[in-house]
């Protein structure tokens, strides 16, 4: 692929270039010049965008597809689709399909499905056979097929020295576990945050001490143990101290939030509408302020879009009955700009690229072209129409955001949105 | 003639204290009417009344289908034991086949909270929620505010307790909702393992001692302790709960005054009041039961003719 990006702002804090306005030739998929203007040569395309901005490919750390097991719910192709469009080259897949990739084969399954995608699909396998929290997986065998991490998704690891054991057990080959932050006896049957919205609606309280004591207890082993840990999907004040304290401390921890619960509280839940019933739960305004606070001051790594599709034969239900989970990955930058600048925000959307993969993408010459493409510029109102996903179940319909993406350049291809 | 702001009654939090007023008042000419040797007004004679209850129910139901009866409705009955909920079908499908048989308004008691809101959303006919998991029951908390209202005159500045199991109880909630609206103190009682832990965010105040919010009170609502709805034991034993909870006639003599006892049933005697208690003349609970048919035919005679507008 031959292109030429014309007057493209880079964002990028860690380039020389970032902040000023470029031109970036790319031949056969790699980046040849960057400079102010550039001539125009034989067959290229012309990339030219209204306010355009250009940054390092976004990662996203937690997404779900459904495939295989779940097609109804997203297919890879598609699902891939939509992470192009949503401005990512690169995701993390959850282990959210069935069955649970818990072997090197259901790892190479995902990659082959995945392959010669724009989009590179980065399989995070099953940390325990079958998600079932009782035996490791092959965790060795998985990372060799190409698996960058290692978690049950949304099941926290429930026995301590399971954890012990597998942060041991990984750092001989430089693992990366998950562990979702989440003490399972405190939530029983939960819906919604442990608050005056669950209270006033007769929900079961998922209450937030279930998040923190299972934070407390992983950085504990992790001190213990050495090892590597990502905590994906934090959603309380008290979640974010504790993380700092673990960094502090230099303990060698990431964690993640989702883009849902920077942007919404529980308030959303009012009317129990079911887009709005995700794990972990929306929070109180306290809660999504100090979110949004570690954002800014990076306890928190890196923000994901923690994308999950639901048909709507999972949503369309009483609120007890409905799935846990909503698609946000269309909403990811539009939400992020409402809430930081846009260099942070490109700094949130590709943290979690060096983390997972161990890789970075540079916009260098040299360097295989590995782009977003997007405008800070604007704001519009997330509508129906803009649900890329072949599940509908969108918490942000309605939601007021900032800016657009464009597409991506990654794999020698370009895939405009 | 006034009418109510809302086409269902999904819960008190829906509605306002002019609604309140005009069911209350309604109420009063029903009440009047069901103690004549003739109990029956022909004015809803053109209106059919599915009654769905997805969950166990004896007086609800019961009430319900009386006052449906008294306003010469037509009633069909559903429980969910010999449904094809059982067979898969999702509760819209089930609503909306009933609906396609032409009926007007729908009563449904449902386990989970917000059933009757879902419901609302998505099907043509006006609803009134008999019960829906711990979230509300609207019409007993308007009975109960009724009750109050008849023994003791208006319900604002009175000084209510609500005692029980108040995390699983969708009465407590309908009534702390109600009795607010209507302008009296409210207090709840119980372990603190049956509280919400954020409670007090309702403009209510908890109290785990029983004597004094019996000393405090004009009116003590003794709820059921729900162990159908409990995952796990919030309490060693029922003895132990009776022990420190249990309204019995002791301790009902040793307060400086007279207090009105309320119950929304079914009672466990023995447990959260003796029988001595529950058939005391402080005790108004056959009350409420009698109260309750008049309010649900005010509520549904005045949701009815809002349908009749349309």
């Amino acid at each position: 692929m031959n292109a030429r990006i014309t007057q493209a702002t880079l964002l990028d804090g860690s380039n020389p270039h970032h902040g000023k306005q470029v031109d970036i030739r790319i031949e056969k998929g790699i980046i040849t010049e960057i400079a102010s203007t550039l001539e125009a040569k034989k067959n290229e395309d012309l990339i030219n965008f209204e306010n355009l901005s250009v940054s390092p490919g976004w990662f996203d750390s937690s997404v779900s597809i459904g495939e295989p097991g779940y097609e109804e719910r997203e297919t890879i192709k598609n699902g891939l689709l939509v992470a192009a469009k949503s401005g990512f080259t690169g995701i993390a897949l959850n282990p959210n399909c069935y069955p649970v990739p818990d072997t090197s084969s259901s790892i190479a399954f995902l990659q082959n499905k995945a392959a010669n995608n724009a989009v590179q699909l980065y399989p995070i396998g099953a940390l325990t056979q079958k998600s079932e929290g009782v035996d490791l997986a092959e965790l060795y065998d998985m990372q060799q097929a190409g698996a960058i991490a290692f978690g049950d998704y949304q099941h926290a690891i429930k026995n301590p020295n399971l954890l012990k054991i597998a942060l041991q057990y990984t750092q001989g080959f430089n693992g990366l576990v998950l562990s979702f932050p989440q003490e399972d006896d405190l939530i029983i049957k939960g819906m919604a945050n442990e608050g005056e919205t669950a209270i006033k609606l007769g929900l079961k309280g998922m209450p937030a001490l279930a998040e923190h004591l299972q934070i407390a207890r992983d950085l504990y082993i992790l001190e213990y143990t050495g090892g590597k840990l990502h905590i994906p999907t934090i959603s309380t004040a008290q979640s974010v101290a504790l993380i700092k304290d673990a960094k502090a401390k230099g303990l060698d921890v990431t964690c993640s939030v989702a883009i849902t619960n920077l942007f919404f509280t529980d308030a959303a839940l009012e009317d129990f509408d079911t887009r709005y019933k995700v794990t972990p739960p929306l929070r109180n305004e306290a809660d999504r302020e100090a979110l949004v606070a570690g954002i800014k001051d990076g306890t928190i790594d890196m923000v994901t879009s923690d994308h999950n599709p639901l048909d709507i034969e999972q949503k369309k239900l009483e609120f007890d009955h409905a799935k846990f989970g909503t698609i946000a990955q269309e909403a990811t930058l539009g939400a992020l700009l409402t809430l930081v600048s846009e260099k942070k925000a490109v700094q949130l959307l590709t943290a979690g690229r060096k983390r997972f993969t161990q890789t970075t993408s540079k916009i260098e010459v040299g360097q295989p072209a590995n782009l977003s493409l997007f405008t800070t510029k604007g704001s519009n109102t997330f509508t129906k129409e803009m649900i890329l996903s072949k599940s509908k179940n969108a918490a942000f319909l309605g939601a007021k955001l900032k800016g657009k993406v464009y597409g991506i350049i990654a794999n020698k291809q370009f895939i405009a949105s | 003639m006034s009418e109510l702001s809302v086409n269902h009654l999904l819960g008190i939090k829906y509605i306002t204290k002019a609604d309140i007023d005009l069911i209350f008042e309604t109420a009063d000419h029903f009440k009047e009417i069901i103690n004549r040797p003739i109990k029956k007004v022909p004015s809803l004679r053109d209106i059919t009344i599915a009654n769905l209850f997805f969950e166990n129910s004896t007086r609800t139901k019961l009430s319900f289908e009386l006052a449906e009866k008294r306003l010469s409705a037509d009633v069909i009955n559903f429980s969910a034991g010999a449904s094809s909920v059982k067979k898969g079908e999702t509760l819209i499908d089930t609503v909306n086949n009933i609906l396609s048989m032409k009926v007007d308004m729908v009563v449904m008691r449902h386990p989970n909270p917000g059933a009757g809101v879902f419901l609302s959303k998505n099907i043509k006919a006006s609803i009134v929620n008999a019960g829906d998991g711990a979230h509300e029951h609207p019409t007993q908390a308007l009975l109960d505010s009724y009750s109050i209202s008849k023994k003791l005159g208006d319900v604002g500045g009175k000084k209510v307790v609500i005692v029980g199991d108040i995390l699983h109880s969708r009465v407590a909630l309908s009534n702390i909702f109600a009795l607010k609206l209507l302008g009296a103190e409210v207090k709840v009682c119980g372990p603190k393992t049956l509280m919400p832990k954020y409670i007090e965010s309702l403009g209510v105040e908890v109290e785990l001692n029983l004597r004094k919010a019996l000393e405090w009170c004009d009116v003590a609502n003794m709820l059921r302790v729900q162990n159908e709805r409990m995952d796990i034991s919030y309490f060693p034993s029922t003895r132990e709960y009776t022990q420190q909870y249990g309204l019995n006639k002791e301790l009902l003599d040793s307060l400086d005054k007279e207090i009105v006892v309320m119950h929304p049933g079914p009672i466990n005697r023995g447990v959260e009041i003796t029988s001595d208690v529950a058939d005391s003349g402080q005790s108004i609970i056959l009350n409420q039961v009698e109260n309750g048919v008049a309010i649900r035919m005010a509520v549904i005679y005045l949701l009815a003719s809002k349908i009749k507008q349309q």
